[in-house]
Formats: C-alpha cells, structure tokens, sequence
C-alpha cells in the first residue's frame, strides 16, 4: 500500500499542485511598458475579441492555489501586435475568452530549477519543408510576432515533435501558433511519450479537436485566440522525453503556424 | 478561361442583391443568406487570376479566396510583391501547396513582367500600398484585365478618376475593396430594415467609430533575423526606408492615416445607407501621441447629408490610443436605431418607445428580428422629465459565416462570369474617396469645407 502511494497517489498530488499559481506572486511582467509615444509595448494585451465568450474568467490559465516550495519561472512575453481587418470569429465554437486589455498572466509556479527544456532542442514533423522558415525557429527563443519569427508549414493536419534530449519532468507548456492577426488553430493537441513514435506512455495534456477530427480522440478543451502570451497548458508534473504539437489550419486557412514552443520543467535525476 | 463576361459595371442596382434576398421570407433570412459557392458547389468556369501585393492585405485576400474552396473555379496563376524574401516568397509557397486547387503562383518582383509574361491572366488583385494603386490598376486594365483593387482607390482624386476613366476606355471591371458593400448583414439591414420595413423612419443622426488601442498602432519593425528589401529596389518603388515600406500608410503621400485606412469603410456605409452624397464637412484631428507618424492619429469628423427627408448629421471618429467600443456605426431615426458592425456578434436595433412594439411585431414574425429581450444601455429609466424610458432592444437575424472579404470577391468574380453587378464599382469607390480624402483637407483646414455635386461626377 506505501509503495503503491509513493508510485501512484503521490506523484499525481504532486502533478496536480506543480503547475500552479498564486495570485500574491503576480508580478508586473518585465517587458511591460507603460510610456507613451513611439516606443512599442512590449507586453501589453492579447487581442480582444468581438465575437466570443466575454468573461474572462473563462480562459483557461486562470490562477489557482500553489503549494509551497514552489518557486515562479521565468518567462518572458513577445510584444502585443495587430495588423489588419480584424477576424470573423462570430461562428467558431467552443470559444474561449480573449485576455482582457492589461492582462498580466500569473506566473507558472514550479520546483526550483525549471527552465525552458525546449529551447534550441531538435524538432522534427511531418512537414520538414516549410513554406517560409525553419523548423530550428520553433525552438529559437524568438516569440515576436513579426515575420521572420513563424514558421509556416502545409495545409491540413500535422504534428511536430521536440526531443527533450532526456526524460523529464514537465510542469508547463507555452505554445505561440501566430499572434500578428487574430488566429484560432484548429485541433490544437499536445501529447508527451517516451519514445520518438509516440507508442510508449503517451499522455494527452491538451485537445480540444471537439469533433474528434484528428482521430486522436474527442477533446474537452477549449478553442482559443492566439496572442503574445501564447497558449499555457498545464504540464501536470508528465514525465517524458518528447512533446508533440498537433494542428490542423486556422480560421484563415489551412495552413499551420509557429512561431515558439517552450517546455517547462527539469530534467529526470 | 472566362466563358463570358459582363462589361458593364454601371448598372449599380441592387438587382443582383434583391433577387438574392427575394427569398428571405419564405425561407428564412439566415439560410436566405447562406454561402454563394461552397466547397460543395459544381466547378465553376475557371477564372485565372494574378495577386499584386503579397503583404497583410494580400494575404487576407488570399485567404478569403482560398475558403471558396477547390471547385470556385479561381486559379492564381501568379503573384508579385518587391519583398522577395517575405511577402513574395510566403505567397507563391502558399499557392505551391495548394496546387491541389489549381493554384501555380509564379512568383515576379515586376509587375510590368508579370503582365508581360503571364498571357492567360483573367483578373488581377491589387493589395499594394495606396500610392500604388492608381498605376498598378490602369497597367491591369489596359493589358485587358479586370481588377479587384482595395480601398482606398488612391490617395488623390485625380488618380481615383483616371482609374474609373480606364475602366470604362477598356470595358473592363474595377471593383474597389470596401468589402461591406457585399457583407449580407450590412445587405439586410439596408434593403430589409430601412428599405422595406422602415424601421428607423426617418434618420437623423449616424455616429460611427474605428478606435484601436495604442499597441495595435505600434510601427512595424524589421525582423533583424530576415533580409529586408535593397535600398534601391526601395527607392525605385518610392520608399526611403524598410520602416517606411512597413508602416506606409502613416506617411503622406503614400497613405491617408487611420481616417482613409479605417473611416472609409465605414463612412461608405453612411453614403449607402442615406442613399446621398454630404454637403459638408468640419473635423479635427492632429499628430497627438505617436511623434514620427506624418498623419493624424486621432481624428472627429462631422459630415453634414441633405436627404430627401431632411437634415442628417454624421459624425465618425477613429482613434490610436483607446480601443473603446471598437468598431461600429450607428443609425439613429426618430422610430428606430440601428447598431451594426462589420464584426459578427455586433447587430443590434432599438424600437424607441413611443413606437408600438405591434408595429414591429410583423417584421419579427417575418424573420427580419428578433426580440432581445435587452434595453438600450445607459438608459435605465427615467428618472426625471430630462430622460426616456428606455428602447427596447431586437437583434439582426442574419448572421455571416465567412471571412469579411469573401463576399466582396464572390460578386467580383460572379460580375466577371456575368452573373452579378458589382457592388462596389470604381465609380462608387471614387464618391467614398471624395467624402474621406476631404476629411484630411478640412483638419488642415481648420475649417468646414462644402461639397458640390460636381465633386462626385466623373465626365468622360
């Protein structure tokens, strides 16, 4: 029974309290800015929505009590931009809030030592031929949302898989499809595995394909629209060494973007 | 190829229009309003079609194309841009991995070799920077091609009318890109509501807006990581600098400011919707916050319309600084208002309460509205003989699935298979153009300036 606690029952408490926030940790994001004039915001808001769910408290990055010996990881927003007509959103379902204006997200709480395991990692796909950019910028650091930071890959379904070079422990995921114009990605999924095939102790931390499109099972999450802060999914403490990133189009086309993935967590001792 | 096509893009009823809406009663307004073509619809007569301008606005375009889905029977046999190592290279990719579709996209820096070379072109569309689009849309016309060019048509009036001038030397179609012309909620709210049900009765006042907060209004910067374009290649195509090539429409001369940018789509629909041309116009504006810009961000006009029902005054602002309200225009009669958007979830009437909810009942049994059950905000009753009691509120039946542009592009390409008028010819583009580029003179004026009847006519 203790063993079956320390191999069971321990670890998901601990998966359920890792990714966790605290509201009195909230701090100012530190490329905020307030100055007026020419000099770009360099946080600033995601873009509002006309069209969809208002209350904010809907988003799904809401903060929730942490544990203590939790520390908050560093991570740094993109500036806010938009270009352009704003989007017909009016039709999408299970649409999430937009970030109202001065969003500041609280930051992902974790054990000493996370950092962003993904940056500069091998990233492989099914569609390693970009129409503009390289598969190396998913994981380059740069999230700004100007071109010559995204990568844009065929239409239709597809995946790309980082290799986090050893297991590890995962406590959030921050994924930047395209933040210049008001984006919804279709059939955004996220899975861990512990081989490169996705065979082996493969978990989905995030699917909200509702209609089951991508065959990867129904999702219970929600739509969203992208923005500078990207989309934060609980990593949930998952142990493994290869996170894989599914989409299938947008609302503008077919076509699948990124701009940056990043993997929070420490490597297994 | 196009098996026939219609020259005549001066018949500006709304024949096609009220033949599309004929059915709405019978059948219901919203399936009245469901898409023109499909992914399902039979293959069309294939239109081959060039794209000039890969950039934002290009690429939007293109997008709304795309959503036609494979059986529209529109084919981009190529694209050009000067930016070849972003805009250009990023399109003719796209196009490449659509190929499914038809689509070939060959790739030109020089529109002059594109229209050269490309010998199977039916259509062009213009989404470069507005300086551009006078020359870039005669070139288009005279080598026999019709042309969808966004708005604004261009930044002078005199360049706006020798491109309604080639359209008709060349009998070719010029439809300008003020896309709500074709949007079917903006279509039912004109034709059904103040048309046919008068639900307004006679209007007195439009107030309008466009109002951005600051960090949509951000200049674009060059990505240090991406190869911008040479300087001369800049200069030939009238740019000083990589920053002035991505935020042109801040500059004069190249550009008309958010006014231009923003206003005219909206101030077109107050022209349409009062079925009129202004007599006047006074507004202020200025350089207030963002200190390298060449045009005003902040701007308040107030348009001044003689209809045959009396007086309207027409105010519309657009600001950089403050995104409140957002966008939206909003028709004020003495029985009725009108609060209408481009954007889906905005579409709302007021029945002022003088006016007996049975004279409304018969449009919502139609399927015109639909009650809310809401009131108007900021009125939550009286509460002294200064106030009204609130208006009560009903809601637009129709509703519009698609990206904002492809209606817009739908008509064009049905007006060039013959099977619609355009609802935004060159003529109608160009009577905008003279209501919105005056709004800059009267801020440098300083002063209300009147329109005569002339300004709108173009002789020849």
């Amino acid at each position: 029974m203790k063993n079956k606690f320390a191999k069971l029952i321990l670890p998901a408490f601990m998966v359920t309290l890792l990714m966790l926030v605290l509201p009195s940790c909230e701090k100012k994001n530190e490329t905020d800015n307030g100055k007026s004039g020419q000099t770009p915001a360099k946080t600033g808001t995601d873009m509002a929505c006309d069209s969809c769910d208002s209350n904010p408290q809907n988003a799904t990055d809401v903060p929730t009590p942490a544990p203590a010996g939790m520390v908050p990881v560093d991570v740094t927003y993109p500036a806010a931009v938009f270009v352009g007509t704003p989007a017909n959103l009016s039709t999408i379902p299970n649409l999430e809030a937009a970030y109202p204006e001065g969003y500041v997200r609280p930051p992902i709480m974790a054990p000493k030592g996370t950092v962003n395991l993904a940056r500069g990692k091998v990233v492989t796909g099914t569609d390693e031929d970009p129409i503009i950019g390289e598969l190396a910028m998913l994981t380059d650091g740069d999230k700004e949302a100007t071109d010559g930071s995204y990568v844009e890959f065929g239409p239709g379904k597809q995946y790309y898989t980082v290799d986090l070079g050893q297991k590890s422990n995962i406590y959030g995921i921050i994924v930047w499809h395209y933040h210049k114009t008001q984006r919804v990605y279709n059939d955004v999924i996220v899975q861990t595995a512990d081989d490169p095939d996705f065979i082996e102790n493969v978990q989905t931390l995030f699917n909200n394909d509702i209609d089951n499109s991508a065959g990867l099972g129904v999702g219970t999450d929600k739509s969203y629209i992208d923005g500078n802060k990207g989309k934060l999914i609980d990593g949930k403490g998952t142990q493994a060494q290869y996170v894989r990133f599914y989409s299938n189009g947008s609302n503008e086309n077919e076509l699948n973007h990124y701009i940056e993935i990043a993997v929070y967590g420490t490597p297994v001792q | 190829m196009v098996a026939s096509s219609s020259e005549s893009n001066s018949n500006l009823t709304a024949l096609n229009r009220r033949s599309f809406l004929h059915t709405t009663a019978a059948i219901g307004a919203t399936a009245a309003f469901s898409p023109i073509i499909s992914a399902n619809s039979p293959k069309k007569d294939d239109i081959n079609v060039a794209i000039l301008g890969a950039g934002a606005q290009g690429q939007t375009l293109l997008n709304a194309c795309l959503k036609m889905g494979k059986n529209a029977g529109v084919k981009f046999k190529a694209v050009c841009d000067i930016w070849k190592d972003n805009n250009l290279k990023r399109v003719s990719g796209q196009l490449r991995a659509y190929k499914s579709y038809g689509h070939t996209g060959t790739a030109y820096t020089d529109y002059q070799e594109m229209l050269d070379k490309e010998k199977d072109l039916d259509a062009v569309i213009i989404a470069t920077p507005d300086f551009w689009h006078s020359r870039h849309t005669i070139a288009c016309l005279n080598k026999g091609l019709h042309v969808y060019c966004e708005k604004e048509m261009a930044n002078t009036l005199q360049d706006a009318r020798e491109m309604v001038l080639a359209s008709r030397k060349t009998k070719k179609l010029l439809q300008i890109g003020h896309q709500r012309r074709s949007n079917p909620r903006y279509i039912f709210a004109y034709e059904k509501l103040i048309q046919e049900a008068k639900l307004l009765n006679r209007i007195t006042t439009i107030n309008g807006q466009w109002n951005r907060s600051r960090n949509a209004c951000v200049d674009l910067e060059l990505n240090p990581k991406m190869a911008g374009i040479d300087e001369k290649t800049l200069n030939k195509y009238g740019f000083d600098s990589m920053k002035q090539f991505l935020n042109w429409r801040w500059y004069k001369g190249k550009g008309g400011g958010p006014i231009v940018d923003l206003g005219s789509h909206q101030i077109d629909i107050y022209r349409w919707f009062l079925g009129g041309r202004p007599i006047s116009v006074m507004a202020s504006g200025g350089i207030d916050y963002w200190t390298e810009h060449q045009w005003y961000d902040n701007v308040i006009a107030i348009y001044e319309f003689q209809t045959p029902s009396g007086r309207v005054r027409a105010s519309y602002q657009t600001l950089t600084t403050n995104s409140n309200g957002g966008y939206h225009e909003v028709f004020m009669g003495d029985q009725g208002t009108l609060d209408i958007s481009e954007a889906g979830s905005r579409g709302s009437l007021f029945r002022e309460i003088a006016v007996d909810e049975e004279k409304w009942d018969p449009w919502v049994k139609k399927g015109y509205i639909t009650k809310s059950g809401g009131k108007m905000k900021g009125q939550e009753g009286i509460q002294d003989v200064r106030g009204s009691i609130p208006a009560a509120q009903y809601d637009l039946s129709v509703t519009m699935d698609k990206p904002y542009h492809q209606p817009h592009l739908e008509n064009f390409f049905e007006a060039i298979r013959g099977q619609a008028t355009l609802n935004c010819p060159g003529e109608m583009g160009y009577e905008t153009a003279v209501m919105v580029l005056k709004v800059n003179q009267a801020v440098e004026a300083g002063k209300k300036l009147t329109f005569k009847p002339e300004d709108f006519e173009i002789a020849g």
